[in-house]
């Protein structure tokens, strides 16, 4: 390349662009592609569903054709007690989770192991199926693998939701919806760091953590704790309901936006919520005139607030 | 702008679709930063404005972001690219109407992907939010028909020469249409995992390393020796620069991730490479700066070269944060915090914004003919934008060690929140001054197009004193 | 394209394509705007070398690591000794860590990073030595709240295959690294000398 020689310096340009695009892109997606899905990244993608963002089920992120998440102790089927077990009902047309739509998602053990004694491939979204992760010890490792039990015991989908009670059913996929709507993880990382913070906030992932889930929304600025590890740290479902209504009646210096919006209009007793008057009872008792907050009303089931718990509680 | 839209193309005066976009990247800087500002509050007062779904911080964060890239500093830039590109090869625009259509389009696909984002559908990736769909609108209806208006001019310039400036415009132009593309592939694809994590931050990291900080550096790579008359001090550091940038600012993607259990090797590799970005911001500031030789009063009398300079010395901060904060060796510390937010905003609001600034004054008292409406209002709106920058940088950077310094001794977490208080305060003072700086920018601009001292045919708008 | 190689450091180009260069590069002004060829300051030449240096120097992972299990193995080791046995547990723990600081142990600037407390070492005790008994490598485990997990790094391959859990100070990272850096000095060198050599300065016409 002279002075002005463009035709050369163009194939340079071509050449250094495709060079680094190469060593960052396709590089790097053999070792990350090669990695085994480990137990909780089924887990965790069993719960959400497809996708945690737009999507063509879900255009308006409001939570449609998500999977629910049941713990149940006993057969769906026969009604004889079992052992208790977290099942993921998808129940018709709710698409099923990138590990089982797509192939090399979940490591070539797992892939096998869930075609052969978990009968992944016969599931039809269009008449729903339920998933349960199960391990296995292969060669003296334990490898993880998801099962088709509307397939292998019979559990329908309508069943196995019909057997489980309300306060057992986690509405964790709609849940993670509303978390990227509402935009949590603009404040609230994902991502345990790998140096010191981790005793605080509990162990960094594992690569193989995440296969199968989008996004991840790991978040990059972290202005409130990280929540990756939540669910061990606080439980408390009458804490979250306070906390995402109001988040200064638990904490008073907190800066988290007020989410009492996510309640919708009625609450868990079908009672009409009455904003106006509990944000004026609310100045009352932060301006001291009344010694005690206004009660914060319990979210319906059917509520945006109650995945949205949900969902949090469920991050251990 | 609606009757050039099917005019003939020799009815569309030159420089329209450049005029169109100046004015439409003001109003979008207004809008950026007033969100911005309102974002700040809420953090500082989080019962202000409170119980909206559509006013809260979460729905509001990123279209303050993308309205800022977007909106902002790309139509900025698409303005520079379309009156410096003929500028410099001695020819028109290849196609105005191309132009004028462009900006109708950018308009239109950018409102249209804001609204969406600000009712909540989004991708749920930080930078990439765009529902795919938009990131095709983008693509397709906003870089691609100013790609090729870029690229044709290039092509049929009047000169054999092209200026290092058209270098960065031709190469940055097609360089962010393949970042859209290969970045969003985890939402065209369904890519998912951690793939889909560093892929996320493969693209915000290129569309800032191979679209706006090489765009911006180019612009000023115009300004510098037009506005002062003297010749680029290097043609050999230009080449050092581009080259640089393409090689060195391509490779770090992964430093964004360096606490995710990506591959060490990568990692390795892209911190390295981050460091090595200094290599082209070197050859930045060393050119532009040595260009100044001899004119210096210029830095105190041209608003234009104040601007650009006062960005070209903020390039210094900024790489030396972006060089060393991504190394294991700091990234531990300054992770995740308030630092990097500061930092964010010297590469966007400080170094870039204010190259840009001198590229819309400039460019746009060229195309109207008209000299600036008022140079102290100009001065005005300098001075807020470095003054409230720096405060939101300043508090910003404090805040970001405070958080450092909680995440490492493990200090409750609420507690990092209090001490922070004071600093969010300072920020949303800062970012206020910058919006409102900005509603007075606008004010002047719409000024100088309507009461402007008309410029003499072959004069340059700096040669003319003036009147207020 | 004409090449010459007897005077690399001045130009790589011919005689007569240079003196082409030269005169377009005189006469030929791009939007009224103009370049001189100056050559790359020495001064920055040499920020040029000492960023590239450093960029190595700094990547090396030698700060913000976390605590791994092996740092604490002679720490827990010595738990058993008779020295301290019916001692407080702070006066047991001063004596462990002037024992260990004694016998000149590698983690030494780690463990004064994190000092641990006596029950802090009894909750992760019989994790680490049945760790220990199966064989593998300590440094692997890292230590969170009281249990000691597997490490998240994703760290060389061992030739099985499986991946090394430690933060490596050298990977295939730092070698492509260098290569892409030899690359691009080559390719930028040949670039800047292929101009007529920078002791020309064009005078632009009449700009």
């Amino acid at each position: 390349m002279a002075f002005r020689e463009y035709k050369v310096g163009a194939r340079m340009f071509g050449l250094a662009l495709g060079t680094s695009m190469f060593i960052t892109l396709y590089m790097p997606s053999l070792d990350m592609g090669s990695v085994a899905a480990t137990a909780s990244a089924m887990e965790r993608q069993l719960g959400f569903g497809r996708v945690g963002g737009f999507s063509y089920e879900d255009p308006f992120l409001q939570g449609w054709a998500k999977p629910v998440t049941v713990d149940i102790d006993k057969d769906p089927k026969t009604g004889a007690p079992i052992e208790p077990t977290r099942a993921y009902v998808y129940e018709a047309n709710v698409p099923f989770p990138n590990g089982i739509r797509h192939p090399r998602i979940l490591g070539k053990a797992s892939e096998a192991l869930s075609e052969t004694k978990g009968h992944v491939t016969e599931a039809d979204e269009s008449h729903g199926a339920v998933f349960v992760v199960r391990e296995t010890t292969q060669n003296g490792v334990s490898v993880p693998y998801i099962e088709n039990v509307t397939a292998t015991k019979g559990w329908a989908p309508a069943d196995t939701i019909a057997v489980s009670s309300d306060s057992a059913r986690s509405y964790i996929g709609k849940g993670k919806i509303m978390f990227v709507r509402e935009g949590c993880w603009w404040c609230h990382t994902l991502l345990p760091e790998q140096t010191q913070d981790w005793q605080y906030f509990g162990a960094p992932p594992m690569l193989g953590d995440f296969n199968g889930e989008s996004p991840t929304a790991f978040g990059s600025d972290r202005k409130a704790p990280d929540l990756t590890h939540v669910g061990s740290r606080n439980s408390s479902r009458e804490w979250m309901n306070l906390h995402f209504f109001n988040p200064r009646l638990v904490q008073p210096h907190s800066i988290m936006p007020r989410y009492d919006y996510l309640w919708g209009d009625k609450d868990a007793n079908g009672k009409p919520i009455d904003y106006d008057a509990w944000r004026t009872a609310y100045n009352d008792y932060e301006s001291g005139k009344t010694v005690y907050p206004p009660e914060v009303p319990l979210p319906a089931a059917d509520s945006e607030a109650r995945a949205l718990i949900d969902f949090i509680i469920n991050l251990k | 702008m609606f009757k050039y839209l099917f005019a003939k193309a020799e009815d569309i005066p030159a420089g329209s679709a450049a005029v169109y976009f100046g004015f439409s990247s003001i109003v979008w800087f207004v809008i950026g930063t007033g969100i911005g500002s309102f974002n700040a509050a809420k953090l500082a007062f989080p019962d202000f404005v409170t119980g909206s779904e559509i006013l809260s911080f979460g729905h509001m964060r990123q279209v303050h972001v993308l309205a800022v890239i977007l909106g902002w500093i790309s139509m900025a830039f698409a303005m520079a690219m379309m009156y410096i590109t003929p500028a410099l090869g001695n020819t028109k625009l290849w196609s105005e109407k191309l132009g004028v259509w462009n900006c109708l389009l950018w308009n239109v696909g950018l409102s249209l992907g804001l609204f969406l984002l600000w009712l909540g559908i989004t991708s749920g990736r930080e930078y990439s939010d765009l529902p795919w769909f938009i990131d095709l609108v983008v693509v397709f209806g906003l870089l691609l028909p100013l790609g090729i208006n870029v690229w044709m001019t290039i092509k049929t310039r009047r000169t054999q020469g092209i200026y290092t400036t058209n270098w960065f415009f031709g190469a940055a132009t097609f360089m962010v249409i393949i970042v859209f593309l290969v970045g969003n592939a985890p939402e065209f694809f369904q890519l998912t995992g951690l793939t889909e994590a560093y892929m996320t931050w493969w693209f915000a990291h290129n569309v800032l390393g191979l679209w706006i900080t090489p765009v911006a550096a180019a612009i000023s790579y115009y300004i510098v020796p037009k506005v002062t008359g003297n010749p680029l001090y290097s043609h050999r550091i230009g080449h050092l620069h581009f080259w640089s940038v393409v090689v060195f600012y391509s490779t770090p993607a992964a430093h964004h991730l360096m606490s995710a259990p990506l591959p060490e090797w990568l990692k390795s590799f892209a911190s390295v490479e981050g460091v090595l970005i200094l290599v082209p911001a070197i050859a930045f500031v060393s050119n532009l700066l040595l260009t100044m030789t001899g004119k210096w009063r210029m830095f105190v009398e041209n608003i234009e070269i104040k601007f650009t300079i006062t960005g070209v010395m903020m390039a210094i901060p900024l790489n030396l944060q972006g060089g060393f904060q991504q190394t294991r060796a700091i990234n531990w510390y300054i992770h995740g915090t308030g630092w990097i937010v500061a930092h964010a905003h010297l590469a966007l609001l400080g170094f870039s914004t204010f190259l840009e600034a001198a590229a819309v004054y400039y460019g746009l008292q060229t195309l109207l003919r008209r000299k600036l409406y008022s140079l102290g209002l100009a001065n005005f709106h300098f001075w807020m934008l470095l003054i409230g920058f720096s405060t939101y940088w300043i508090s910003m950077t404090i805040a970001g060690l405070i958080q450092g310094a909680g995440k490492i001794y493990e200090v409750p977490y609420i507690d990092v929140v209090i001490a922070e208080h004071p600093y969010m305060i300072a920020r949303w003072v800062g970012g206020t001054m910058v919006f409102l700086g900005n509603c007075v920018w606008l004010f002047n601009m719409w000024k100088t197009a309507r009461a402007g001292t008309v410029i003499p045919a072959g004069r340059l708008p700096h040669e003319l004193a003036y009147e207020r | 394209m004409g090449w010459r190689f007897d005077n690399p450091l001045g130009t790589l180009t011919t005689d007569d394509q240079n003196a082409r260069a030269k005169k377009l590069w005189n006469e030929e002004a791009l939007g009224a705007i103009t370049e001189d060829n100056n050559r790359l300051p020495q001064p920055i030449i040499g920020l040029l070398v000492l960023t590239i240096v450093t960029a190595f120097l700094i990547t090396f992972p030698l700060w913000g690591q976390r605590p791994n299990a092996a740092m604490f193995e002679p720490y827990i080791e010595l738990m058993d000794a008779p020295e301290i046995q019916g001692k407080s547990d702070d006066e047991a723990m001063a004596f462990i860590v002037a024992q260990v600081k004694a016998s000149g142990n590698e983690w030494l600037p780690k463990l004064e990073r994190h000092p641990v407390e006596m029950d802090d070492l009894r909750l992760i005790r019989d994790q680490v030595i049945e760790l220990k008994n199966k064989g593998v490598d300590l440094r692997e485990y890292n230590i969170v709240g009281n249990k000691v997990v597997l490490a998240n790094f994703e760290g060389n391959k061992r030739p099985d295959g499986t991946v090394e859990r430690i933060q490596p100070w050298w990977d295939k990272g730092y070698t492509i690294d260098i290569f892409f850096i030899i690359f691009f000095c080559l390719g930028v060198m040949i670039a800047v000398k292929r101009l007529p050599e920078y002791d020309w300065q064009p005078t632009h016409g009449d700009h």
